[in-house]
């Protein structure tokens, strides 16, 4: 990551009144809550019909 | 049944363990139809992390501490210790997150939820803990600034985050141990109850009162 990142400096901050974290935090919540409504939305394979049809 | 086979401890445990769990239930072949969904891949992809942080975990505890500092291959293992880690608590949260919002505790459950509700907790300084044994000026940084935390919280005579050899214990060998049978303890719980379905938007629906229709106030 070292690589692709440049690291050597200090690490840059969220801040709005008392609400403070580090960009990175931020972005992997953000990248959290991308993903879990991409679990939910998102078709599964080979899943195939709808609940109804699958109980009709 | 004999009488010794009644008297025997382990014939008594073994008839407990298949009546709670038979071997079509411990081991089944085949799933709900509603657990083919992403939101229900979750578990097993935080299982498959910690398969890999506990294996990374074993190969740099053989070589110690330091090991990562001085060689190409520690540093390799110590990525990948670092990298399974961060995926495990990203999986985990997102599993937790969707058994939230499914209410996961229903249909007696509440022991599945509460395992798993606690491996989180426990999973959180055993993680913390390998962040002070890094043996470098970052896990001296953390120590003293946790040190401060745990002594504002009126923990700090049960633990020192400053004394190395306890920290690293911790993280070796007390907290992974916990860790591990809190997640056996989870799965089992699982296959006893089976996974929990999601709930039925047409049961709610036709439960409601039926709404009367709206009127003119004035």
């Amino acid at each position: 990551m070292a690589a692709v990142f440049n690291l050597n400096h200090h690490a840059s901050y969220v801040h709005w009144h008392f609400f403070q974290m580090a960009v990175a935090n931020v972005v992997v919540i953000i990248v959290m809550l991308a993903v879990f409504i991409a679990a939910i939305v998102a078709p599964f394979p080979g899943r195939r019909g709808t609940h109804a049809d699958r109980e009709a | 049944m004999s009488v010794t086979e009644e008297r025997s401890w382990t014939a008594r445990v073994r008839r407990r363990a298949v009546g709670a769990l038979p071997p079509e239930k411990l081991l089944p072949d085949r799933q709900p139809s509603y657990v083919a969904s992403w939101i229900y891949v979750f578990g097993v992809l935080s299982l498959a992390s910690l398969v890999v942080l506990i294996a990374s975990g074993c190969i740099l505890a053989t070589k110690g501490p330091g090991w990562w500092h001085v060689t190409g291959i520690g540093h390799f293992f110590n990525s990948i210790h670092l990298w399974s880690v961060e995926l495990f608590f990203f999986f985990m949260v997102i599993h937790l997150w969707g058994k939230y919002w499914m209410a996961a505790w229903r249909g007696g459950r509440a022991r599945v939820w509460m395992t798993g509700a606690v491996t989180f907790l426990v999973a959180v300084p055993c993680a913390l803990t390998g962040y002070v044994s890094q043996q470098n000026f970052d896990a001296q940084w953390i120590s003293t600034q946790a040190k401060d935390a745990m002594n504002s919280v009126g923990v700090g005579a049960f633990f020192n985050l400053l004394n190395f050899g306890q920290m690293y214990s911790y993280h070796v060998l007390l907290l992974p141990l916990a860790v591990v049978g809190l997640v056996v303890a989870h799965i089992l719980l699982v296959r006893k109850h089976g996974v929990v379905p999601p709930f039925d938007l047409r049961e709610r629906v036709s439960q409601e009162p039926a709404r009367e229709p709206e009127t003119e106030s004035d």
